[in-house]
């Protein structure tokens, strides 16, 4: 076995040549985009973990200012209901015055009213009673003989079928105002003597003035509460609808 | 093939220099392995092609070996590292190449790649200890130690140079026994196993060069997985 040496030689350095040339040409430039790579990778991881940190902090931001948005419209709902509340208390009891006032107006022209009516009512009273007073005075006879003329001929004007029934009906009565003397009632006897009849007298202080003769079959009016009745019942004839 | 597996036939004699057929094919590989580098790593992008993956695959590999063996940047040794086990490959499978002969096939180049990583751990080892530190880690842990230091320190990289000789030269020898009397067919199978075996053994020597290199950088020698390495491979 010969070992040659230079053959050994030529190989060492074959060997650290190419050494130096696969250094040069293929494991610098290969671990060098493998660095570039894993630095751009690391920049990028970076830049994510940043981005997400920002994110993060973004989102505790956005949920703290809703926290806060959320406290104020709180507050401010609160408060709008404490103002509502007070703006309605006030607009109630401004309504109440209101309302009082209105009453007290209402309840005064009330009153004002009534009592106009009443003075009204109270002077249409006065007139209607002078009116009814001079009317009725008007048309009273002057004495008690005059009420008893005024009976007689109203007696004497009734057809004599009518008269008959009257006059020949049950029960018959004479009714005075006032109790009569003797010289009175002795008019009254004197006065319907010629007529046939015995009539009761008797007293009836409702009629007011007058005498009237009744019986069961009617009656002739001759005083002053029926000539009072029908001057009322002329004027509400009279009354305008 | 030469008559004898432990001779080189000379290529040509340069005046009085013969230069001898491994040195030719060693020039040979060389050469492809230079224009393959400069075409292959020419337009290295940040978004790699199928090429560029395998070489990122490769460079990465070489480096997390690396790490796991010694500790620090691994840059320091991709390149010894790195170039051992390309550079011996293509040497292996030279044996694929019709009348190429693989140069690790003859001893002067496997001697001539034990030096290199004999000197290589030197180097490291004064670089990471200084001189003193270097020679005082042939006396630990005791100096009745020293001279079976000194012996383990020539034998395991003689060793190294003997398994790659033995290995790769006895493919050869036996494919061209067998190519001589069966014809032209019948050594496949055995190439392709031999492509096996010299893929084989360029990762041994260049993880037990790792080892080797690595050992003499720290005081407290290689790590646990290398000291396993290197026991696996014995």
């Amino acid at each position: 076995m010969n070992f040659d040496w230079v053959t050994f030689g030529f190989q060492i350095v074959n060997v650290l040549l190419l050494l130096a040339i696969l250094r040069h040409f293929l494991f610098r430039p290969v671990a060098d985009v493998i660095a570039r790579r894993q630095t751009e990778t690391d920049a990028a991881l970076n830049a994510a973990n940043k981005a997400k940190a920002e994110a993060e902090a973004a989102t505790r931001k956005a949920l703290a200012e809703a926290d806060a948005t959320a406290s104020a419209r709180q507050d401010v709902l609160a408060k709008a209901h404490k103002e509502a509340e007070a703006q309605s208390k006030a607009l109630i009891d401004k309504a109440h015055a209101e309302a009082a006032r209105i009453v007290a107006e209402g309840k005064a022209a009330h009153e004002r009213g009534a009592h106009d009516l009443e003075e009204q009512a109270l002077a249409r009273a006065r007139d209607l009673a002078a009116i009814i007073a001079e009317r009725a005075l008007t048309a009273q006879p002057q004495d008690f003989g005059s009420y008893v003329s005024r009976l007689i001929a109203s007696l004497q004007k009734m057809p004599p079928a009518e008269r008959g029934a009257l006059l020949k009906g049950g029960n018959l009565k004479v009714l005075t105002a006032t109790p009569l003397s003797e010289d009175e009632e002795s008019l009254v006897k004197s006065a319907i003597a010629p007529f046939d009849i015995a009539p009761e007298i008797s007293t009836a202080p409702e009629l007011i003035a007058g005498l009237e003769l009744h019986s069961d079959s009617g009656a002739i009016r001759n005083s002053l509460a029926h000539d009072l009745e029908q001057i009322t019942e002329a004027m509400r004839d009279d009354r305008p609808n | 093939m030469e008559s004898s597996p432990f001779e080189a036939g000379t290529a040509f004699t340069l005046g009085p220099v013969a230069i001898t057929t491994p040195v030719v094919v060693t020039w040979a590989i060389m050469a492809v392995l230079t224009v393959a580098s400069i075409l292959m790593t020419r337009r290295l992008s940040l978004k790699p092609g199928r090429a560029q993956a395998v070489l990122e695959l490769i460079v990465s590999t070489i480096d997390s070996e690396i790490r796991a063996t010694v500790p620090g940047d691994p840059a320091r040794f991709r390149a010894l590292i790195g170039t051992l086990l390309v550079f011996i490959l293509a040497a292996n499978w030279t044996s694929l190449v019709p009348g190429a002969e693989p140069p690790t096939a003859h001893l002067e180049t496997d001697a001539a790649l034990a030096i290199i990583v004999f000197a290589a751990s030197i180097f490291w080892g004064i670089r990471s200890l200084g001189v003193g530190g270097w020679l005082g880690a042939f006396a630990k842990p005791s100096w009745l130690m020293l001279p079976f230091n000194l012996i383990e320190q020539v034998t395991r990289h003689f060793s190294l140079m003997i398994r790659l000789f033995g290995n790769v030269m006895s493919g050869a020898f036996i494919i061209s026994i067998v190519l001589s009397l069966a014809g032209l067919l019948v050594p496949i199978p055995l190439m392709a196993l031999e492509m096996l075996t010299g893929a084989v053994q360029a990762y041994i020597f260049a993880t037990l060069a790792l080892v080797f290199v690595g050992s003499t950088v720290s005081e407290a020698g290689p790590g646990p997985e290398a000291q396993q390495k290197e026991k696996t491979h014995d």
